[in-house]
């Protein structure tokens, strides 16, 4: 009897300091984190938090803010500008994630191999991601200036296509075409990077196995280079979808013109935030269309992620 | 469960940080002070300037130092008048210039006690925002004569209140250069051209001959460079209907097909100048504002132009449609005004007063740049200016006979021109019929005046 008591009491002396400890651990994690949280909390989560409730104010930014209801959203809901920006938003994501992806995987694959220069051409396919957006949009657009870019020239000159059919990059259905192709050269190598990690970690062994198998190069990439990098390619599919939906300086730096200002088939949902917020002092409508990102963010995002856990139980 | 539940917490928490934080800028300042408002508009005159022997400094909201004179110039010879008065430029730059401006001045205080006004949008942005101080008790105290600036003063009032004073008044012109003309045979522009003689001498003019093209006319990518010809007649351009403008759309689009002037796309892909399009030599007429003369004297004169291809230059009055009085043009006001947020408003006050002064008008036309008051000294310092066009048709130019305001003071000012901006690009690259694009600017700027 006096044994059992015994036994109870060293269990719960056990339980006890495992609890101390536990809580010791926590007390040191949360320490690590708290720095990081108040930035976050102080810049984003209280912005954020109160742009849910300016959804639902007018606001100018200096008077007082009043309560509108959701005036604010019949008003969004009800402008044309608003629904093309989506479109396009939503257009120019589903262009440039999977491109990205094919492309980024691709390069990583082939730069993974023990090429000669590899080091070299890895450094080249990552230019374009350090390079500045501003420097790089000018060269851009000059290169596919409608009349005096060498791109149309060649069009022109080598493929005889006529002065009026040539094509205007920068504007009309070409616009979205132009910046997703801009995106994905831009981006792409930057992706290539998170592959080729992702690469470092797949198992050689199993390709061995593959090998014994049977198989050949492109049921090896199939069964056993896809799976592996199941991860990576989540990130990088959530990574460029959350991003896509940022677009912004792109467009402004594309097809913004001299004034910065983006007609009606260029314009993206950011840009339609930011003209509602900064030049018509809107910030409740403007908020009300940054919600209405955020809810198409937050809902693809969560497709993605059940799809990536329907992938992990099958 | 819990796992799950985290991983939903972490995926949310991860969108929000980044897929708002485009628009996380705007919440950031959306923060700030959601009460200082109405404090402001009840500050009173502020008594921090100077007493005597109290150093003061000021700070005015400018754009494009180096290329505009007259910012220093005005420093300078406010600074001479009144030792105890320094005053600092902060150059915002003329592309976002309002944007960043009406930014500064939200939330609470404000680091400018002067701020340059560069158009009714950005002045009707700010009286909105109560950033801006009424004028009114200052003038009546002063005694300031309003007729000097010959009406400008009653096309900026809101509601029977100044909020700034005009320092610069242009109005629209054509530029043209004199050496295509001679060497096309054709004679020079007159002052009273209708739109459609304009359209003729444009299209006599240019040449598509390869390495010596000739561009008639230049239209720069803005939206006035085409609107303003059908506001000529007085139509007002918050009115809500644009139907009028479809014949000079109609015109320019036509003379883009020909080869007349060059093509927006390209203009616009290559953010190509005004400026720089004139200076190329190879356009024979430039239609915008009276500013352009300072800056062309001042490139000209520095050698940063060869004057070989563009220094044979006049300026006549803009093209008027038909039935409508020769010598009619559009005016731009440049104001100047005390911010309410200030601390300094005394100080800040003359400086004001001493920059829309006859006195401030001189230091602004020695520049080449119009003043807002222009009298006969006034107009002999102009053509004093080195470079300056001495013609007889150039003079009268600049002494247009009615002239309308570019965008008049509305709360509504800064949406309609955006909606007008972004349908006028849609337009000018073809990617909506003129029609198409008139009746969205008509849609869109109807449900702007329904709010």
């Amino acid at each position: 009897m006096e044994n059992a008591t015994k036994c109870i009491d060293v269990e719960k002396e056990k339980m006890i300091s495992r609890k101390k400890r536990e809580r010791k651990k926590n007390v040191v994690a949360y320490s690590f984190i708290t720095p990081n949280f108040i930035g976050f909390a102080v810049f984003t989560l209280v912005p954020i938090l109160f742009a849910f409730l300016l959804a639902f104010m007018e606001w100018d930014g200096s008077n007082q803010p009043t309560w509108a209801g959701t005036s604010n959203f019949q008003s969004v809901f009800s402008d044309s500008l608003f629904w093309k920006s989506i479109e396009h938003t939503i257009i120019y994501c589903i262009g440039t994630v999977p491109i990205t992806m094919l492309l980024s995987l691709l390069l990583a694959i082939v730069l993974n191999q023990k090429v000669k220069g590899r080091a070299f051409f890895r450094t080249i396919s990552f230019f374009p991601y350090v390079g500045s957006l501003v420097a790089i949009t000018a060269v851009w657009t000059m290169i596919f200036n409608p009349t005096k870019g060498p791109v149309n020239a060649i069009l022109y000159y080598v493929f005889h296509v006529a002065n009026d059919n040539l094509p205007n990059w920068f504007a009309g259905k070409l616009v979205m075409v132009s910046y997703i192709m801009f995106s994905v050269w831009k981006y792409m190598g930057y992706y290539m990077v998170i592959y080729l990690a992702g690469l470092q970690n797949v198992n050689t062994e199993l390709y061995e196995a593959a090998s014994l198998d049977g198989a050949n190069i492109f049921q090896k990439f199939r069964y056993v280079t896809l799976p592996q990098l199941r991860p990576t390619t989540f990130f990088v599919v959530v990574m460029l979808t959350i991003n896509c939906f940022k677009i912004y300086d792109i467009a402004i730096m594309l097809a913004g013109g001299g004034d910065n200002k983006l007609g009606s088939s260029a314009t993206v949902l950011v840009y339609y935030i930011y003209q509602n917020a900064f030049q018509f002092w809107k910030l409740g409508k403007s908020s009300a269309a940054a919600l209405a990102l955020f809810a198409l963010v937050l809902i693809v995002t969560m497709i993605q992620f059940k799809g990536e856990e329907r992938f992990a139980n099958d | 469960m819990k796992r799950k539940i985290i991983s939903i917490l972490l995926a949310a928490s991860m969108v929000a940080s980044l897929g708002l934080t485009g628009c996380g800028n705007s919440s950031s300042t959306k923060t700030s002070d959601t009460t200082q408002s109405t404090d402001k508009t009840d500050t009173t005159k502020d008594t921090t300037a100077a007493t005597d022997g109290d150093k003061v400094t000021i700070n005015w909201a400018i754009w494009d130092k180096d290329s505009s004179t007259y910012w220093t110039k005005l420093k300078e010879g406010f600074e001479e008048e009144n030792p105890n008065i320094t005053v600092e430029l902060t150059d915002l730059g003329a592309t976002d210039y309002n944007t960043v401006l009406a930014t500064q001045l939200s939330g609470s205080g404000s680091t400018f006690d002067v701020v340059s006004i560069k158009d009714t949008a950005c002045y009707s942005t700010l009286i909105e925002k109560n950033a801006l101080e009424p004028l009114n008790d200052y003038i009546t105290t002063e005694g300031i004569d309003l007729s000097q600036y010959n009406g400008i003063t009653d096309q900026i009032k809101a509601n029977d209140v100044l909020y700034e004073l005009p320092f610069r008044n242009d109005t629209w012109v054509v530029y043209y250069n004199k050496d295509l003309f001679d060497a096309a045979g054709i004679d020079y522009p007159t002052n009273d051209m209708t739109f459609a003689e304009y359209d003729k001498l444009a299209r006599s003019l240019s040449s598509n001959e390869f390495g010596k093209q000739v561009y008639g006319a230049h239209y720069h990518t803005w939206r006035s460079t085409i609107q303003l010809f059908g506001a000529l007649d007085g139509t007002d351009i918050l009115g809500g209907n644009y139907d009028f403008l479809k014949p000079y759309y109609e015109t320019v689009l036509s003379e883009q097909a020909d080869g007349v002037c060059q093509d927006y796309a390209t203009l616009s892909t290559a953010s190509l100048h005004y400026s720089n399009a004139f200076s190329q030599g190879n356009v024979a007429m430039l239609n915008i504002g009276s500013w352009f003369i300072s800056t062309l004297i001042t490139k000209l004169n520095a050698g940063e132009y060869d004057s070989s291809l563009c220094g044979n230059w006049g300026i006549v009055q803009y093209p008027h449609p038909e039935g409508v009085e020769a010598g009619t043009t559009i005016g731009t006001v440049t104001g100047i005004a005390v911010t309410s947020a200030s601390e300094k408003k005394d100080a800040a006050w003359k400086f004001v007063q001493f920059a829309s002064s006859e006195e401030g008008a001189k230091i602004v036309a020695e520049t080449g740049s119009m003043p807002a008051i222009v009298t006969s000294e006034i107009s002999a310092i102009l053509a004093s200016v080195p470079g300056f066009p001495l013609d007889q048709n150039s003079k009268e130019a600049l002494t247009p006979t009615k002239v309308y305001m570019d965008i008049p003071y509305s709360k509504h000012s800064a949406e309609i021109d955006a909606v007008l901006s972004t349908y006028h690009k849609d337009i000018m690259n073809g990617d909506i019929s003129v029609d198409d694009g008139i009746a969205k600017m008509n849609e869109d700027v109807q449900k702007v005046l329904a709010q």
